[in-house]
């Protein structure tokens, strides 16, 4: 096997490697934007509901929620390797990604809050035009560390035998005896997925950077 | 008697048992500018919250108008919209640019067409003496225009009354000047004002009316002249004669 | 191998029981029935344990285990699917219903019987010594191997033996094992007297030393694997008798002894 061969067969795990990503992270997203809009405007009990997910799915590490969901949960419902993986790596990341917004929320919230009040503006219209703009900016560099994690936890899907890059570095080791080779490869591509992405994430950070803000 | 765009009866705030203000009584009358004045902490700024809803009032009554806005079935966005609010740290949007700010309200609230807004967004920036800054962010305008920008964000909205919290507070004081002449050009051109602030100097010029304000009672209030030159409470002159030195000094070291 | 063995069980024991009280409806059929329907089995292996399973330079799996289960499944007239996972997830996935069966050179293990089944060993790993006939010394346990020269082929299950229960505790010192690429390569140097002992899988290694006449087996014992079994559903015994029968079948046809001269003699 040259090493063309070899590097490609573990390259092309990276597609369930994306796809998995692709799917965990927008799914956290949309789930922890909610979820960390009720937190800060929903009152006290919403609040304490939230904080007890956020709690509770910070603390199960995702490989045990993966087992969880594939295993035992999808008996019911036959949930593929694939989408168990994707689906318990979206949820341990929404709650994650709830705190990242809640945290630019709460930098954001207050004063903006009253001044945009004191102009007419109704809560919901001052969360959508004052408050949720701003904290989209503060949230970019904690949410591209979160994207660089859910990146390398994608391989976590190995464990159910989704064949990303991780699992065949794995088995074109075992075959090939060149241990050493076949994980770097895998390493090596991981590092450009994450370095690539969060290069385009400092960008798009400095493309929406308000002007001379303190 | 002039008829009075809002009238305050009996209002009481107080954080558990810390009382800010009570049997508070005060009337605003079309036109006036009243300046508020007293030591901090007495409860000047929670008034103002208090007329805009910013904070809810425990006990006591505001109308605005013919309106009580303290009672619970009156929507607070409406009424926010008829009090213009202009804060110590301006507080403007810091993602929007000077007309973005003025036109959020336009847009969102009166609902108003885009090119609608932007004129009279516009004009509104131009009575501030800013129409040339629209283009600019918060953070690229000196403090005194930000303040500015803030009175025109709050004009905007043609508010029947404007609040002033210490609006120049937080300025360097060669920044002080621009501000307090739009809000002496607003008074002269028949805006009703309500103004905290420690610039006595705008207090005798501008004010139709003083308030003096201590430990959540109005000590005393009266015209500039009354105030200054024949106060009837010792504790009044004592005030006005100290944050006169304090702030006359404080004029003299910046020029 | 084992590290989340324990904690996939642990879980899945748990959230079925959940689970369980909500789905049970009535005792399914057996699984070789949904097997015979479908037309199709689902089998589970971990495709990183050459020469038993693994994949080759195209990427398909190949190996001991994977080419007999392809006659299993012929045998009973389906279709065959491969599932590749972690070793460490197979037993859960049979558990779970995720799986029909695993091959994945499993021995019987206590633990994992609680939670799946086992057919009957297809395959008996012996290991065997392998000494020139010049050979003076005697082996009677196997540790005795530790004052000699000892050559093995590299990654095979002999080579982990070895490694786990002689080099790792340092009795047999890292220096005098000698790891090869290929079984026939030791047997060479053992013929010309660069190692004293040669371990190797009985089976081949009994069919080389029946053509090289200065060769001898001294020890035979089921060292580093032992019986091998296919991992099925818990309490299956359709399924079971099903596999069994074949398995029975195919020894006595000599298909799998032809199998282990064909993955475990080079």
């Amino acid at each position: 096997m040259n090493l063309n061969q070899f590097i490609s067969y573990i390259a092309q795990g990276t597609i369930y490697t994306v796809g998995v990503t692709l799917i965990a992270l927008p799914a956290g997203l949309l789930i922890g934007t909610i979820l960390a809009l009720l937190y800060v405007y929903g009152g006290k009990v919403t609040g304490r509901l939230m904080n007890l997910y956020s709690t509770i799915f910070r603390g199960i590490p995702p490989l045990v929620l993966l087992f969880i969901l594939f295993f035992a949960v999808s008996k019911g419902i036959n949930l593929s390797a694939f989408w168990a993986g994707s689906l318990s790596l979206g949820i341990v990341s929404s709650a994650y990604q709830m705190e990242i917004v809640r945290g630019a929320l709460l930098a954001v919230s207050g004063d903006q809050m009253k001044a945009a009040r004191a102009i007419g503006l109704s809560r919901l219209q001052a969360i959508r035009y004052v408050v949720l703009p701003q904290a989209v900016r503060l949230a970019i560099p904690p949410w591209s560390n979160e994207v660089a994690i859910v990146i390398k936890d994608s391989s976590l899907v190995y464990a159910l035998g989704v064949p990303e890059i991780l699992r065949r570095a794995q088995l074109i080791a075992a075959s090939s005896q060149q241990y050493l080779l076949a994980y770097l490869s895998a390493a090596l591509i991981y590092f450009l997925l994450v370095f690539l992405t969060t290069r385009l994430l400092n960008r798009l950070e400095n493309k929406l950077a308000i002007p001379a803000n303190p | 008697m002039p008829k009075p765009i809002l009238t305050i009866k009996n209002l009481r705030k107080s954080y558990g048992d810390h009382v800010i203000f009570e049997h508070l009584d005060l009337d605003v009358n079309e036109g006036e500018t009243i300046v508020i004045i007293g030591p901090s902490g007495t409860g000047k700024s929670t008034l103002l919250r208090c007329i805009n809803l910013l904070t809810r009032p425990n006990e006591g009554q505001i109308w605005l108008d013919d309106t009580e806005i303290t009672s619970k079935n009156c929507n607070e966005d409406l009424v926010r919209q008829h009090i213009g609010m202009v804060f110590q740290n301006f507080l403007l949007f810091n993602h929007l640019t000077a007309l973005g700010n003025v036109k959020l309200g336009l847009t969102r609230v009166k609902k108003m067409s885009d090119q609608a807004a932007t004129e009279k967004a516009l004009r509104e920036l131009e009575r501030v003496g800013l129409a040339d800054k629209a283009g600019h962010y918060p953070g690229q305008l000196s403090g005194g225009q930000q303040q500015r920008v803030g009175i025109a964000r709050a004009l905007a909205m043609d508010p029947r009354i404007m609040l002033f919290d210490e609006p120049t507070s937080a300025l360097d004081p060669e920044l002080i000047g621009e501000v307090l002449e739009v809000m002496r050009k607003l008074a002269k051109d028949g805006m009703t004002m309500l103004v905290v602030t420690h610039e006595m100097g705008f207090a005798r010029e501008v004010a139709d009316r003083i308030v003096f304000m201590e430990k959540g009672y109005i000590v005393e209030e009266g015209s500039p002249n009354e105030m200054f030159n024949h106060p009837k409470f010792p504790r009044t002159r004592e005030f006005l004669w100290k944050i006169t030195e304090l702030y006359g000094k404080k004029k003299e070291d910046a020029a | 191998m084992k590290k989340h063995f324990l904690l996939v069980v642990v879980i899945v024991l748990i959230t079925s029981m959940l689970f369980a009280c909500g789905t049970k409806t009535e005792e399914p059929a057996s699984i070789l029935d949904k097997i015979q329907t479908n037309k199709k089995v689902v089998v589970g292996t971990s495709a990183d344990y050459p020469p038993y399973e693994f994949v080759d330079e195209a990427g398909n799996k190949t190996g001991f285990d994977i080419e007999l289960m392809a006659e299993i499944a012929k045998r009973m007239g389906v279709e065959l699917e491969w599932v590749d996972m972690p070793f460490d997830s197979l037993v859960a996935a049979v558990s779970s219903g995720k799986l029909d069966m695993s091959i994945s050179c499993f021995n019987y293990d206590e633990e994992r019987d609680k939670t799946v089944d086992f057919s009957e060993a297809y395959y008996t790993t012996e290991d065997a010594f392998v000494v020139n006939k010049t050979f003076t010394g005697t082996i009677t346990v196997p540790e005795d191997i530790v004052a000699y020269k000892v050559g093995v082929q590299s990654g095979t299950v002999q080579d982990g033996w070895l490694t786990d229960n002689l080099i790792a505790n340092g009795l047999l010192p890292e220096a005098n094992l000698s790891r090869y690429e290929r079984v026939d390569q030791a047997a060479l140097d053992l013929a010309n007297g660069r190692i004293d002992i040669l371990m190797a899988d009985l089976v081949p290694i009994q069919a080389y030393v029946a053509q090289n006449p200065d060769l001898q087996v001294v020890y035979k014992g089921e060292l580093s694997t032992g019986p091998i079994n296919i991992v099925l559903p818990d309490g299956d015994t359709t399924l079971k008798a099903e596999i069994d029968r074949i398995i029975k079948e195919l020894q006595a046809e000599g298909f799998i002894d032809a199998l282990a001269v064909k993955y475990f003699s080079n």
